[in-house]
Order: C-alpha cells, then sequence, then structure tokens
C-alpha cells in the first residue's frame, strides 16, 4: 500500500498547567489509508474534537508529529496553516456553519475562489458538485432554506470542493434524524471510496459503526482498537465483544451487555439498527471526477 | 469577497438602512455647512465678480473690501485714466452700514458711483430702476423681501432715509447684501467731501487685466492695483480665514459622527457574525482576505451614506432660493471631492476595530462550539 493519507504519532495535547492541566490527548497513534473511513467514538470529553482540530491544523498538538500526505503539518508554520486547511482538508461541522447571507452555490464556491480559483470556474465546479450530491435544485436557496440533511449535504460539497486529502467531521450526524444520518455516512463513505480520500468521523452515534471501515475507541484522551469492543445496540453501552450477549439478524451479529437489551432487541430490531446494505441513496447520482486527480480505489475494509 | 461584503451587508437592511442614514446625516452636515460657507462667500465677491471693472484701484495696502478702509484723493481718477490701455475709471464710494427696513435691520454694502458710470452701478435689477435720484436707494430684493418692503417703502441707512426705487438679486446672505445710494447722498451722509474709496478700472478692448493692472502700478503711485480675479481671491481668503475656526469644528463635529455611526454598525455587524469569519478562517481564509470583506462593508456604508448626504444637498440648494434668498448652498467639485475622500479615510479607520476583533477569533474554539 502507498502511504498513508493521514499519519499521527504519538501526538499529546495538554491545556493548562499544573494543578488544573488536562491531558485532552494522550499519545495517539494513528494512520489512515487513502479511501479509507475511520469512526472515532467514544464517550463525552474523551478528547475527540480536540484531536481531530488537531488533525484540521486548527490546533497545534503539546508533542507528537501529524503528516497529511507525507507533510509534516505540525512541523508548518502559523502562516502557512490556512493554506493547508483550505487545500488539503475539508472539514464538515456538527452544526453546519454555512454562511447565512449568501446562497448554497456561493456558499461552496467560496472556498473554491479562496483557493484560487476564478469565480466562473468554482461554480461550476461548485454546482456540478452539488449535483452530484442530490441538491443541484437548491443552488439559488439561502441555507436557512434548507433541511437539516440538505445543510449537511451542501457542507460536505463545501468540505469536498477543493479536493481535499483527507476530509474530518465531526459529529456530522448530530443534528440530522436517522434517515439523513444515515445518508450522510453513506454518502462520506462513497467519497472515500470514489475519489480515494481518507476519512476521519468523530461521533458518538452508534447507529453509523458499520458505515466505517475501522472504528476506534477514545477514553481519557488515549485511543483503543474496537475490534474488541461492542456496542450495545440497545443502551448504548461499550461492552467488550467476549463477554457479550451475542445475537444474530438479518445475517449480522450483535452484542448485548445483558439478556434484557437483547431480548428487546430481537423484539423489534428496526427499531435499533437500520437494515443492511442501506439501499442507494435515491436522487444522488455518481460524483463527478476530480479534476486532474487519480483515483485511488481500496478494497474495502474486512471487518 | 466583494460579493460575501455585499451579501453580508444587504442582509440585514434595516441596520443598513438605519446606518447609511446616520452616515449620510452626518456627512450631510459638512456637505451643507461647506455648501452654505461657498454661497455665502460667492455673495461677498458679487459685487467685485459682477460689477464690470478689469482692475481695482485701492489705497495703498488695502487688498478686499471687507473689514478695511480704502481712501484715495479724487485727483487718482484722473491719474489712472491716463494710463494707456485704460478704457475708463470710476470713482466708488463705499461703506459698510445696516439698513433698516421696517423693524428688521441688515448688513449692508453701500455703494455710490457717479450718475451713468460705465461700472460700478446696479446690475440684475428685477424691480423697479437703477438710476438713482437723491433720497433714493436699490437694494436686493431678498432682504426687501424678508422685511416685507416693497418699492416706494422708506429704509433707513446712512442715519437718513432713502426710498427704495429699485431691487437687484443675488447679493445677498445671511450676513451681508449691497445697496446703491447717489453719490450726492452719500458725500452729505459720511461727510467724505473729495474722498473717495476705490477707482474701477475697464480695460480697453485686447488689453488684458494683468498687464492693465502692471500699467497703472507703473504710472500712478501710491495705490494698489489688483485685478478683478486678484481682488476677489483676496477676498475670499479674507473670509475663509476669519471662519476657518468655525467650519473646523462643524467638520470635525459632521466627521466624527458620520465616523462613530460607520464604525459602530460596522463593529455590530462583525460581531453578529463573528462565528460565521470563524468557520471561513476554519476553511482557511486568511485575515487580511477578512479584513478586506469588513473594509468594503465600511466603504460601502459610508459610500451610501454619501450618496444620501449629496442628494440632501442638493435637493437644499436648489429648494433654498425658492424660499427667503438669504441662504445660498452653493457646492463645488473641491470640496465634494475632498468630503468623499475624507469619509474614505474615516470608513478605513472604522473597520480598526473590527479587524482587531476578527483577528482574535480563535477558529478552534468557534468550530467546537456546539461539540461534545
Ligand atoms: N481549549 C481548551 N482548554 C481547556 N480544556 C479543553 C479545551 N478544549 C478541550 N478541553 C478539554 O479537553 C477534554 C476533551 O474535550 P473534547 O476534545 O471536546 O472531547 P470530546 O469531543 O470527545 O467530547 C475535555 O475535558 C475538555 O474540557
Ligand atoms: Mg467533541
Amino acid at each position: 500500500m502507498s502511504q498513508p493519507g493521514l499519519q499521527v504519532q504519538h501526538v499529546t495535547k495538554r491545556f493548562g498547567a499544573g494543578d488544573t492541566e488536562i491531558v485532552a490527548v494522550r499519545d495517539v497513534s494513528l494512520d489512515v489509508a487513502h479511501g479509507e473511513v475511520v469512526l472515532i467514538m467514544g464517550p463525552s470529553g474523551s478528547g475527540k474534537s480536540t484531536l481531530l482540530l488537531m488533525l484540521g491544523a486548527l490546533l497545534r498538538p503539546s508533542t507528537g508529529e501529524i503528516h497529511v500526505n507525507g507533510v509534516e503539518v505540525t512541523g508548518l508554520s502559523e502562516r502557512r496553516l490556512p493554506d493547508l486547511r483550505l487545500r488539503h482538508i475539508g472539514f464538515i461541522f456538527q452544526d453546519f456553519n454555512l454562511l447565512s447571507a449568501v446562497d448554497v452555490l456561493d456558499n461552496v464556491s467560496i472556498p473554491a475562489q479562496l483557493a484560487g480559483a476564478r469565480r466562473r470556474d468554482a461554480r461550476t465546479r461548485a454546482a456540478a458538485l452539488l449535483q452530484a450530491l442530490g441538491l443541484g435544485h437548491r443552488l439559488g436557496f439561502a441555507p436557512e432554506q434548507l433541511s437539516g440533511g440538505e445543510k449537511q449535504r451542501v457542507a460536505i460539497a463545501r468540505a469536498l470542493v477543493n479536493e481535499p486529502d483527507i476530509v474530518l467531521a465531526d459529529e456530522p450526524t448530530a443534528n440530522l434524524d436517522a434517515r439523513h444520518g444515515h445518508e450522510t455516512m453513506r454518502l462520506l463513505r462513497r467519497i472515500a471510496r470514489e475519489r480515494g480520500r481518507s476519512v476521519i468521523i468523530v461521533s458518538h452515534d452508534q447507529r453509523i459503526r458499520d458505515i466505517a471501515d475501522r472504528v476506534l475507541w477514545m477514553e481519557d484522551g488515549a485511543l483503543r482498537d474496537a475490534v474488541a469492543m461492542a456496542a450495545d445496540p440497545v443502551c448504548g453501552m461499550s461492552i467488550e465483544q467476549e463477554k457479550a450477549v451475542i445475537a444474530t439478524w438479518d445475517g449480522r451479529t450483535f452484542g448485548f451487555c445483558s439478556r434484557g437489551c437483547r431480548d428487546e432487541f430481537l423484539e423489534q430490531p428496526l427499531q435499533f439498527v437500520l437494515p443492511d446494505p442501506a439501499p442507494p441513496e435515491a436522487g444522488a447520482g455518481p460524483l463527478p471526477p476530480p479534476g486532474g486527480r487519480e483515483i485511488v480505489s481500496q478494497p474495502a475494509v474486512p471487518r | 469577497m466583494f460579493r460575501l461584503a455585499v451579501a453580508n451587508l444587504t442582509q440585514n437592511r434595516t441596520r443598513l438602512f438605519l446606518a447609511t442614514s446616520g452616515a449620510g446625516v452626518a456627512l450631510a452636515l459638512v456637505l451643507v455647512f461647506q455648501a452654505v460657507f461657498t454661497g455665502a462667500s460667492a455673495r461677498l465677491t458679487a459685487y467685485i465678480d459682477r460689477t464690470g471693472a478689469d482692475v481695482w484701484v485701492s489705497q495703498e495696502g488695502v487688498r478686499t473690501l471687507h473689514m478695511s478702509t480704502s481712501v484715495l484723493p479724487s485727483s487718482v481718477v484722473e491719474a489712472v485714466r491716463s494710463v494707456p490701455g485704460v478704457a475708463d475709471a470710476v470713482p466708488v464710494r463705499y461703506a459698510t452700514d445696516s439698513v433698516a427696513v421696517g423693524q428688521a435691520e441688515f448688513i449692508t454694502y453701500v455703494f455710490a458711483v457717479p450718475e451713468r458710470a460705465s461700472v460700478g452701478g446696479p446690475w440684475r435689477i428685477v424691480a423697479g430702476t437703477g438710476a438713482l435720484q437723491p433720497g433714493e436707494i436699490v437694494i436686493d430684493r431678498s432682504i426687501a423681501g424678508t422685511a416685507g418692503a416693497r418699492l416706494g417703502d422708506r429704509v433707513r441707512i446712512l442715519g437718513r432715509d432713502f426710498q427704495v426705487v429699485g431691487l437687484i438679486d443675488g447679493t445677498s446672505s445671511l450676513v451681508s447684501s449691497v445697496s446703491f445710494v447717489r453719490v450726492e447722498d452719500f458725500v452729505r451722509a459720511r461727510g467724505s467731501g473729495d474722498a473717495i474709496s476705490y477707482v474701477l478700472v475697464r480695460a480697453q478692448a485686447g488689453t488684458p487685466a494683468q498687464a492693465l493692472a502692471e500699467a497703472i502700478r507703473l504710472h500712478v503711485t501710491g495705490v494698489t492695483v489688483q485685478t478683478r480675479s486678484e481682488f476677489a481671491a483676496e477676498e475670499r481668503q479674507l473670509v475663509a480665514d476669519m471662519s476657518t475656526d468655525i467650519i473646523t469644528i462643524m467638520n470635525t463635529a459632521g466627521y466624527l459622527t458620520g465616523l462613530a455611526v460607520v464604525m459602530l454598525n460596522v463593529y455590530i455587524a462583525t460581531v453578529a457574525r463573528r462565528r460565521e469569519y470563524g468557520v471561513l478562517k476554519a476553511l482557511g481564509m486568511r485575515n487580511g482576505r477578512l479584513y478586506q470583506i469588513i473594509v468594503i462593508q465600511a466603504l460601502i456604508t459610508t459610500g451610501l451614506g454619501l450618496a444620501g448626504a449629496l442628494l440632501l444637498t442638493l435637493s437644499l440648494a436648489l429648494l433654498l432660493p425658492w424660499m427667503d434668498g438669504l441662504l445660498v448652498l452653493s457646492l463645488d467639485r473641491g470640496a465634494t471631492v475632498r468630503v468623499a475622500l475624507t469619509a474614505a479615510v474615516l470608513a478605513v479607520v472604522a473597520s480598526l476595530a473590527p479587524a482587531r476583533l476578527i483577528a482574535r477569533v480563535d477558529p478552534a474554539s468557534v468550530v467546537r462550539r456546539g461539540t461534545s
């Protein structure tokens, strides 16, 4: 395999000093390949957002190194960071953070213009991207006229417009209902697959874990491989797989913290998980090929 | 980024309207005052500009009409008349006094020239006659109108009563106007005998005023000789010098008000949009670009305000002559450009505080908000 899109080496982030010191992220190391979707889960306050901000060059680690496409981001001067964020990193935020004064098309084309594209080119590119995300009929709309799911897709288009190497999403489904949350996740997986992006998603939403190639568990600032962990789809508790109460449904295996949870699940499974495979999204065509860039296709990482 | 700036500005129309109105009123204050001043100063030199003399001869050292007294022996007239290139030389007697029309009093510059003089007499007679008999006077129609006086009414000036026989137009301002009486009335009232104030000189066709003034200087001693434009310029300078302080105060007040309004608006608008600016920073927009957006907003607000102020001032300038005619607004291009440039500088200054605010916005904490 070629060089990973993202390499994180022994990254630690401390806030404050002395008695009030908080170690928000503790010696985290992580490689994310092109085309791979990594989901980082964990309880509130475990350091997920802090880690994501460091990956996005918005926050400097106290120690450790981060490489994006082989470039050591942590070694760059402050002056060079905006450009790095603009061209190599795509951000998707929990509350969308669209610009309220301009329409959907401008929301997506402005970052492209910032990156040096001429206005007309930027708009063409943004329109194509929005079209591909099923928003072709919303180009002239103001963000406030959109539904939550549509806003999130605009935010995704904005994150992709400069063809970043890595896409970072912090709780992208927190403000969405189950259906839109799932749609968003499938979209992110498609982006990773079709365009060879490294996608890192931070969430504590149990419903989306089956979309990731890899699920990591963060607790107390440190990452643990979640392969051995299972999340109880009923109560959301995280349990070690060996100790879990197991049930199979729809050809898939689920782990529960107790028999009570398992029985509840088996009574009405669809209340807790979505059927798999998810049907293709209506209205959204294939993503347009990224301009002048090789698509790195990745085999699905076995779970 | 111009588009984003405009969009940011127009999203809240009420605020934009209030801010441009505020800036507009403040700048209108500056423009109107400037126009009042220019208008008044044009009227102060009305006699010099309109009387038809190419060259003014005055007592040595005297360069203006106002705030000075020029006394010349009447023999100077003959001396000037004999200078080559002179078509005519007319002695003019002049005094500043107040004219009482009914209950009202107005400052007026009283002139007296010999009958049928080729220059120096009344012009733009809008009612009655300019050919005066003893005991008669010509005054400006604006002061007559203001005081409700008509042809045939009596007014008091130079300690005597005169009958109004003619009205002239375009000489009155809030501070002065022009009146004409006969020479013998003037001499009797003032006891000035043979002494005259100035000699008004008309050049022969083909003789430039400048050359004529030079010739008179050579031939006649003990006098100051100026062309009409030199004389008018001295006059305007005198008025400007006298009013510099008040103009400075008015301008400063207007500009500061405008600055405060624009600054406050841009600041509030920036605070309200702080989060979006933080998001733009997180996406990779540099501070410099963000400053541009803010400066553009300030410039547009100020520009719209200035346009409104110009419209207001011009409408006033058109409307006022229909009123009493004492207040004249005259907006010259130089003053307008100066106000526009100052306003632009103020817009940039108004952007400084918001720019500082933007510089301090930490994109990480902006995008972290709401996440858990
Ligand atoms: N700027 C900061 N200053 C001090 N402490 C912070 C700051 N940012 C985050 N923290 C702390 O770091 C820990 C991790 O926070 P965060 O990364 O937001 O967790 P998560 O996203 O997993 O909920 C929390 O204890 C939080 O209070
Ligand atoms: Mg978080």
